[in-house]
Order: C-alpha cells, then structure tokens, then sequence
C-alpha cells in the first residue's frame, strides 16, 4: 500500500458547522421577537430596518439586543472555558467553576451587597439593585482574588488532582464565608444577592456591552493560541512534556484565561451553571473530535446557541419574563450530557 | 560510531538516595539496548533520569555530548522521543491525531500540516503496520496495537534517540516479536538508537543485542544475553523474582 492511496474518513465538519451556526442565526432573530411582549414578523421587519419610533424600535434596541448579546457571548466564554478546564485536568466532569472562581465572585457579591447593607444601616441592597455594575465590579474582585491565589499555588503544585482539591477547598471556604455574611445580613440585601445568583443575562446595558465583548473576545483569542498545548496534554503529562511543553508554565497560562472568562462572565450575569460542563461534550461528540483546533471555535458556537435558546426559554412569554436563568441551564443541559455519555459508546469504534 | 548519550557517575534515585552505584554508560548512533531488570528494580528511575523527567541525585547525563540541563524543552523535543507504558484516554483521539501531535514541535503556531509533513505521518504508519487505523479512536485499538501508535508518534518527532519504557508490556507474543523487527527495522532503516526497558525475561534473552541488567543496590552490568548469562549475572539479578514464583507454584 503506497501512502497515497491511505484514505481518511472524514465527519461532514463544514454541513454541522453551517447548521450550528444558521440555528444561532434563527435563535438570536427569535431573542429579538419573543419575550414578555411577542413582537409579530411583519413589525419586528419594520421596527429593525425601518421605523425608529416604533415602540418596538427601542424594546428590540434598547433592551432584547444587548441581552442576546451578553447571553451569546457568555455562552461562548463560558464553554471554551470549560473545554479548556475539561483538558487541563483531563476530567470530563471539570467545569468553569472548578477552580473555586465562581465562589469568589459570590463573595464578593455577598460582601459588598450584605455586608454594606449592614453597616451602613440603610437599604444599600436597593441601591445594589440599579448599580448592576457594583455588583459586577465585587464580583470580579472576588473572583480576581482567588484566580490570584490558584495561580499563585498551582505554581507550587505539580500535581493536578491537588490543584483540583485547593479549587474546591477555596470553593467550599468562599462558600461558607458568604453563609455567615448571608445569616447576618438583611432582608434587602439577601434579596438582591440571590437574585444575581440566579443568573441573568439582562444586567449587561447598552453602555458596558462593548467592554464585555471585548473582554470576551480577549479571552477566546488566547483559549485559541493554546490549542498546540491542548492538543498535546491529552496525549499525557509526559508526553506532552517531552513534546516540548513546559507543562508548569502552560497549566498556568490556561487557568489564567479560563479563569479570567469565568471571573468576567459571572461578574455580570451571575454564576451561570452547566454551560460550560456540558457544551464541550456536545461538540466533542458532534465533530467526533478531540483537536482543539476544531473544538475550541465548535464549542464556541454550540455555547452560543444553547445560551441563546435558553434565554429564550428563561424569557418565554407565559413565565413572564423572569425565570432564573441559571435553572434552565440545567434543565438543559444536565439531559444533554446524559443523553452524550449514553450514546457515546457508539463513536467508539 | 557516533555517540548519541552517555552518563558520567550517574546516581539515580528519590529525595537524594541513591538506589544503586555510579552509573557509566553510552549509546551510539543505531544501539538498540534492552534495559532489563525485575520490576522495582530503578528501571523507571534510571529511565525517567535519561529522559530528564527526574532529576540525577549525582553525577550527569549528556546527550551528544553536551550535558541535558543545558538544553532548552523544545530543543530536547527535538533530541529523543518517548513510548510510555501510560496511554492517553480521551474518548475522542484519533489515531492520526496522536500520531500527528509527534509533529507539533516542528511546526509553526498554528499547527498546519504541509504535505511533507503529512507524508512523514503516514508513512511513520505504514513503517509500523497501522496505515488501516489512521481514523480509529485510539482508545478502541488492541494494546498492540496501542503501542504501535505510540511508536508511529515517536517515528514522526524524527528524533535520533527514543525511549521506550516496557514496550512489550501487555502484548500477546506474536505482538512481541512484531515490536522487536520493528525496532530492528528503525535501526537498521532510519538510524534510530533505541532503549527499552523491560522485566520479561524470556524475550530478552531470546531478542536482546545488548542489556543493561540492574538491581536495587547493584551495579548496572551490561553485555550481551550469553554473556550476562554466562556470568550469572541474570541468575544473581533475577533471582529474588525467581525464587517468589517458585515459592508460589509451590503453594
């Protein structure tokens, strides 16, 4: 046999590529429409392109646009962060919030929303609730803090499995700090702490959309620069290590990018669960593929999708406009990754 | 004959004990070397110092000429490849791509593989008889088959020196046999110098040119199968291994 004549199969990646990307199209136009208030086809065409005066105008522009926007970028930055935690430790079952960030950043929240309230005596738990980017802004310090102190300890530890257990050491002391902050605080700043913990897409606003996507878009072009590293850690430390990776090095840039997405993305819209656990496994098993070079920007879209459909889902017009975004996450996402292991065994031959 | 690694009072060990003698010892251009010894006996040591995963509680190890510390990762990437007795187990690799990965360190940033690069792939494949698996999921192939994987991987770093850490472990005995004509064909083909490390006796004697035998608190004795024999060294290395079995058909 000449090596010509070796000949490849291949999965249809550029059919599955175009259909993920036109359901995203379809689900961004669908964001748009529907809602507490449904917007008919004919008007919605007229409001977009035409009339700018239409009432329908400023729902779409002011207020359903920037909310599309935030929950398919946060969908994208949370699965590639994901991708990259799944690899780093080699466990299908890491996620964003492995490495404790997102508790950080409900620290954060709990200590500016509860603990300010208490101090102060008066209800900053209302003022909390229109200064979205208060919020925000403690929850990225907190999450910053302990995307600091992992850096800082995975710099002394070789061993990933004990990177993992510091994560949720840090996870679990975040957690029960933010607990005792909960037990003493009052019944205004509690509110608006569980209400951002719902998860929302809808707290990035017209003004603070671009600094988000950039930030985004920053981390997704660096999770894009590591693929040569990802690629080789599957194959093992070992060989990845012999294949020229220094692995303290690159497990700390990786942290570092999937953490600064987590830390940013929380910040805004909230601890979202299971986006990021879930969607790397469906573009892993759509493409049939384990190369980043392929998954990564796989991810990305499929992440995008599912942010989009469930924040339509969150914002249907019978719930009201207000479901907790963070339970459709789950709902969804958690039957996806059952229906994946399930039908997995099937890829392997 | 041109010398590709030697070792210069060499002591291997944990946490600054060594576990046996000062080890001096070289490789040259085309060596293929059986690395044998019961198991726990410091052959992963000894293996894992070599290829610079530990580091030498004494003594240094050089590989032409130059010591292994002074060598950046990415320039030993280049210098020798590994077999490893762990294999990736991600459910989704293929066989090309793991083969493919052997080639990262000659590539550019964004990993494109040009045709000749291409070409090294599939006929490191075809070198080792596996040209028909190129699409298979690596974790659904036979550990034979496995194995011959990794090799294809070591083939297209296109390093003059691989490592091979119990390669015959888990393979059936046609497997066996396979895996040593294939080495054989790398040194007699492509100049490869091959170590390998293995406990199993019975192809050791039967296939190896040269071994180093070693031992917990032995020195490393080398020479050929009929030699080391001859001499009772593998009666004296093996033999704590020998007398268990023993004492267990026994029972």
């Amino acid at each position: 046999m000449t090596t010509d004549s070796i000949t490849r199969q291949r999965t249809p990646i550029a059919l599955i590529s175009i259909t993920i990307v036109a359901i995203g199209v379809v689900l961004f136009v669908l964001n748009l429409m529907l809602g507490s208030v449904s917007i008919p086809f004919e008007e919605f065409k007229e409001a977009v392109f035409g009339d700018a005066t239409s009432t329908y105008h400023a729902i779409i522009f002011d207020y359903r646009l920037p909310q599309a926007i935030t929950a398919l970028l946060a969908g994208i930055g949370l699965s590639v962060s994901g991708l990259l935690m799944q690899t780093l430790f080699s466990n299908p079952l890491a996620d964003p919030s492995l490495l404790g960030i997102s508790s950080g950043s409900s620290l954060g929240v709990a200590l500016v929303v509860l603990l300010a309230g208490g101090l102060g005596g008066v209800s900053v738990g209302t003022w909390a609730l229109w200064s979205t980017f208060g919020v925000a802004m403690a929850a990225f310090a907190g999450a910053f803090l302990v995307l600091m102190l992992v850096l800082a300890l995975s710099s002394r530890l070789r061993n990933m499995v004990s990177l993992i257990l510091v994560g949720i050491m840090i996870a679990y002391i975040a957690g029960s700090v933010t607990d005792i902050l909960k037990f003493f605080s009052q019944k205004e700043g509690l509110h608006s702490f569980v209400i951002w913990g719902m998860g929302s897409f809808s707290n990035v606003g017209k003004a603070q959309l671009p600094f988000f996507a950039a930030t985004i878009l920053i981390g997704i072009v660096g999770s894009f620069l590591l693929f040569k590293t990802l690629n080789l850690l599957l194959l093992g430390e070992r060989y990845a290590e012999n294949l020229g990776v220094n692995i303290r090095r690159s497990s700390m840039l990786i942290i570092l990018v999937s953490g600064f997405l987590t830390a940013i993305i929380t910040a805004f819209c909230g601890p979202i669960a299971f986006l990021g656990l879930a969607v790397p496994h469906i573009a892993r098993f759509l493409f049939r593929s384990s190369d980043h070079k392929l998954l990564i920007p796989a991810t990305a879209f499929i992440g995008m999708d599912l942010a989009l459909f469930c924040n339509l889902i969150a914002r249907l017009p019978s719930f009201e406009g207000n479901l907790p975004v963070n339970s459709v996450t789950a709902l969804i996402g958690a039957p996806i990754v059952l229906w994946v292991i399930f039908h997995r065994q099937k890829v392997l031959k | 004959m041109n010398e590709v690694l030697h070792t210069k009072d060499l002591l291997i060990g944990y946490n600054g004990q060594a576990l046996m003698p000062e080890i001096n010892v070289c490789l040259n251009e085309g060596d293929i070397v059986a690395l044998a010894g019961p198991n726990g006996s410091g052959k992963t040591t000894l293996f894992k110092t070599l290829s610079s995963t530990l580091k030498p509680v004494g003594g240094e190890v050089s590989l032409f000429g130059k010591p292994l510390t002074d060598y950046s990762p990415t320039e030993r990437s280049s210098l020798f490849s590994l077999v490893l007795t762990e294999k990736p187990d991600d459910l989704f690799l293929k066989v090309f791509d793991i083969v493919a990965a052997g080639r990262y360190p000659h590539l550019g940033l964004l990993a494109r593989l040009r045709a000749d690069d291409k070409k090294i792939i599939y006929d490191s494949l075809e070198t080792v008889g596996i040209s028909h698996l190129v699409d298979r999921n690596f974790v659904s192939l036979s550990d034979g088959e496995q194995q011959k994987v990794m090799i294809a991987k070591a083939l297209v770093q296109d390093t003059p020196l691989i490592f091979m850490d119990e390669p015959a472990a888990f393979l059936d005995y046609p497997s066996k046999i396979e895996l040593v004509n294939i080495m054989h064909k790398l040194s007699r083909e492509k100049k490869k110098t091959i170590l390998f490390s293995s406990h199993d006796l019975d192809l050791l004697l039967r296939h190896a040119d040269v071994m180093w035998v070693v031992a917990p608190q032995q020195p490393l004795r080398l020479g050929t199968p009929k030699i080391l024999v001859g001499q009772g060294i593998i009666d004296m290395y093996f033999k704590p291994i020998v007398a268990k079995e023993e004492f267990f058909w026994m029972n």
